[in-house]
């Protein structure tokens, strides 16, 4: 009786989910915003390569026209800044990194949060299934309680590694912070470039407010984070000031020389010349890595979760880039239609598939099409990375690039093998001063 | 007449007075670009945090003398000693003018990314250079004590053909009398170097040290591509602090009172290099 009773709700329950979403698919309405017009801001950036050859297809589904303009990265920040802060923008939809400059255009009441967007079933179409993002690119999205976007694309801060290397000499691929020295030691000096020549056990960025991404997965690691539950400091408590400590003499020791200059692109191409056994850095560098063009690693590099600290706590970082509508659209409805649209499965695994963007929907990853243009292993560090990881690859605050200078110059400090303890606390005051003098109501 | 200037006088008052006088303004204001407060007026307190409490504009003053007076120096030294040496007769002179001239013609962005490679310690070739002769290898611009000098490296490479050029012409105006005199009077070719060649080109090479100052004071191009003040704040001059404080921090309240200091700076400067011209040596 009961069990008859089980396997009829089972049953039940699969033709619901088997007919419902094609069946609401017809009753979803694309075209309840046609004849209007979007101006979509987009930053020059492999999502924006991958996503204009589709752009059509948005046009003709639901009737509406989009006008975008594409920008080099700075003139894009700049240029969306400018407008928003005139309070006259035309801007329906832009890309935005809210761990950049969320808090700021929040606070300024430049978002329209789309919370009310998700839960109308007459706006969002049945199958957009927004707990499809992996957990944490969706708290990435999340702005003082509000939703402010939609992930278009996800990186982790995470471990790139010499297979090869590793093999030769016998080495244990570090899964903690305490391996990841160890390793570095032992790589460092060894044999590992085409001719034969010695590279380092390490190389990070060392460049001041670039090598705060970096870092903030080291903190994360090491047990500490940004700021505490008062909003106060907190990445200069113990294990904050371990964290620094680690990254310094890491990259002191067992990296290249003049580490501290070194943003991403002097970083990936001493690994990519086969140069080092090691590199922390984002995983959305693996094309720069895996260029027949100019790389010397192709296929001996390993994709690993970034290590984790002494007490088992993850590190990885999820930094997403989404798109986010101001509250001054006038066509908001549009907006967040093509919100929904450019996030939607199908383009998702489109831009994967065709581009080897990294998207944010689990689904994709269990795709075997969206494995087609990433490599194999790194689908465990982006996808664990963003269910574990933290979205806070930079202080949670208003003043971020500030914060930024200030906290890299201890890390600098740290790197040059000075006083790491006071640099971290000079680091804390000034991002103390720094809020309090930006974020006064 | 005056319709005739009218126009013109128009367009420096919208283009240069107005600017200058807005920076004033904002200067005595904290603002912040992105906020939605309007700007708060706070007399001189951007002026007393730069100098009492900012040790990164402190350190970014020190820099930007240190910088001025290094580059200046060799400059000026390296300038003279070649124009000496060009305006002499031989064999392929114009060439080698208009070769040494070429520096100073390339655009300052391509030749700092050039440099910026032969200075990489891993891959460059500058501490091949230097092994050769038994120094280094150097960090150069990735280390903290190296960074300023290597910037005025560049930096000079890239100037001293303007002091070079001024002085080639300064040298053509000298007369030829006291020099004519001087041999009958059995002077030595440095005798006649100081006493005569020297205090005669003087009003000359004040004028190349005034550009050059000028220039150096508000280096920027070099200075951001290569290392944006880097390692941590170690070549971080007065212009790329103020455009960091500008354009990325967007305090432009701040950035405008230490735009008023650096154009204070610059001014002072030129009204001592011009007082030294016209006084005694």
């Amino acid at each position: 009786m009961i069990v008859t009773r089980r396997a009829w709700l089972v049953a039940m329950a699969i033709v619901l989910t088997a007919m419902s979403p094609a069946f609401a698919q017809q009753q979803f309405n694309w075209q309840q915003a046609k004849g209007s017009q979007l101006r979509v801001m987009l930053n020059k950036h492999p999502w924006q390569g991958a996503i204009e050859p589709h752009l059509k297809e948005f046009e003709a589904l639901t009737g509406v026209k989009l006008v975008t303009e594409v920008y080099p990265e700075d003139q894009f920040r700049a240029k969306v800044l400018v407008e928003l802060t005139s309070g006259a923008s035309s801007i329906d939809v832009f890309m935005s990194m809210p761990a950049q400059e969320g808090l700021k255009y929040m606070r300024a009441g430049w978002l329209q949060p789309v919370d009310e967007f998700l839960k109308n079933p007459a706006l969002t179409a049945p199958d957009y299934n927004w707990n499809d993002f992996l957990e944490k690119t969706r708290d990435a999205m999340v702005i003082e309680g509000k939703i402010v976007g939609v992930p278009i694309q996800v990186e982790n801060a995470s471990l790139m590694y010499r297979k090869d290397v590793f093999q030769k000499y016998n080495v244990k691929v570090p899964t903690t912070l305490e391996e990841l020295e160890a390793a570095a030691k032992a790589l460092n000096g060894k044999a590992m470039t085409d001719d034969g020549q010695p590279g380092y056990g390490i190389v990070a960025r060392g460049k001041r407010a670039a090598a705060t991404s970096t870092f903030a997965a080291y903190l994360h690691a090491m047990g500490s984070t940004w700021l505490g539950p008062n909003r106060e400091p907190m990445f200069n408590n113990e294990d904050g000031v371990k964290a620094l400590d680690l990254y310094g003499r890491l990259l002191r020791q067992y990296g290249p020389p003049g580490s501290e200059n070194n943003h991403w692109y002097e970083a990936s191409s001493i690994f990519s010349q086969g140069k080092s056994a090691m590199y922390t850095d984002s995983n959305a560098l693996f094309p720069v890595i895996e260029d027949p063009q100019k790389s010397k690693v192709i296929g001996k590099v390993g994709y690993a979760l970034f290590p984790r600290g002494p007490k088992g706590q993850y590190g990885s970082t999820v930094a997403v880039w989404g798109l986010a509508m101001p509250k001054t659209s006038q066509n908001q409805k549009a907006a967040w239609l093509f919100m929904q649209w450019a996030t939607a499965k199908e383009q998702v695994l489109a831009v994967q598939s065709e581009k080897g963007v990294l998207g944010a929907r689990d689904s994709v990853w269990k795709d075997a099409k969206g494995l087609s243009k990433v490599p194999a292993d790194l689908r465990e560090s982006l996808t664990v990375g963003s269910k574990v990881g933290t979205p806070l690859w930079n202080p949670p605050v208003v003043a971020v690039a500030e914060c930024r200078d200030a906290i890299g110059a201890a890390i600098v400090v740290s790197i040059q093998g000075g006083d790491v303890r006071a640099a971290d606390n000079k680091a804390a005051a000034d991002v103390k001063r720094i809020m309090a003098e930006t974020e006064k109501k | 007449m005056p319709v005739f200037t009218g126009p013109s006088v128009l367009a420096v008052t919208l283009l240069m007075a107005f600017p200058v006088a807005y920076t004033l303004y904002m200067s005595a204001h904290s603002w912040f670009a992105s906020s939605l407060t309007s700007p708060q007026f706070v007399g001189l307190g951007n002026f007393r945090r730069a100098f009492v409490e900012d040790d990164r504009f402190r350190n970014a003053l020190w820099l930007t003398v240190y910088f001025t007076g290094l580059a200046t120096l060799l400059q000026l030294m390296l300038g003279v000693a070649i124009a000496l040496v060009l305006n002499r007769p031989f064999r392929g002179k114009g060439l080698v003018r208009s070769i040494f001239l070429l520096p100073m013609v390339a655009t300052p962005v391509a030749i700092a990314l050039v440099w910026m490679m032969m200075y990489n310690p891993t891959l460059g070739v500058m501490n091949y250079l230097v092994g050769l002769v038994g120094l280094g290898p150097y960090k150069w611009v990735s280390n903290a004590a190296v960074v300023v000098p290597a910037l005025v490296i560049v930096d000079t490479w890239e100037w001293t053909p303007l002091i070079t050029l001024i002085t080639l012409a300064g040298l053509a105006t000298l007369p030829i009398e006291p020099y004519e005199s001087a041999l009958i009077d059995g002077a030595s070719s440095a005798q006649m170097f100081w006493r005569i060649t020297l205090p005669l080109l003087r009003p000359t090479i004040i004028v190349a040290l005034l550009f050059r100052a000028i220039d150096c004071l508000k280096t920027f191009d070099i200075i951001y591509v290569m290392t944006q003040g880097g390692p941590g704040f170690a070549s971080e001059t007065l212009n790329v602090y103020t455009f960091q404080v500008g354009l990325f921090y967007f305090h432009i309240g701040y950035a405008s009172s230490l735009l008023v200091i650096l154009f204070a700076l610059v001014l002072g400067v030129s009204l001592l290099l011009i007082k030294v011209r016209r006084g005694a040596w």
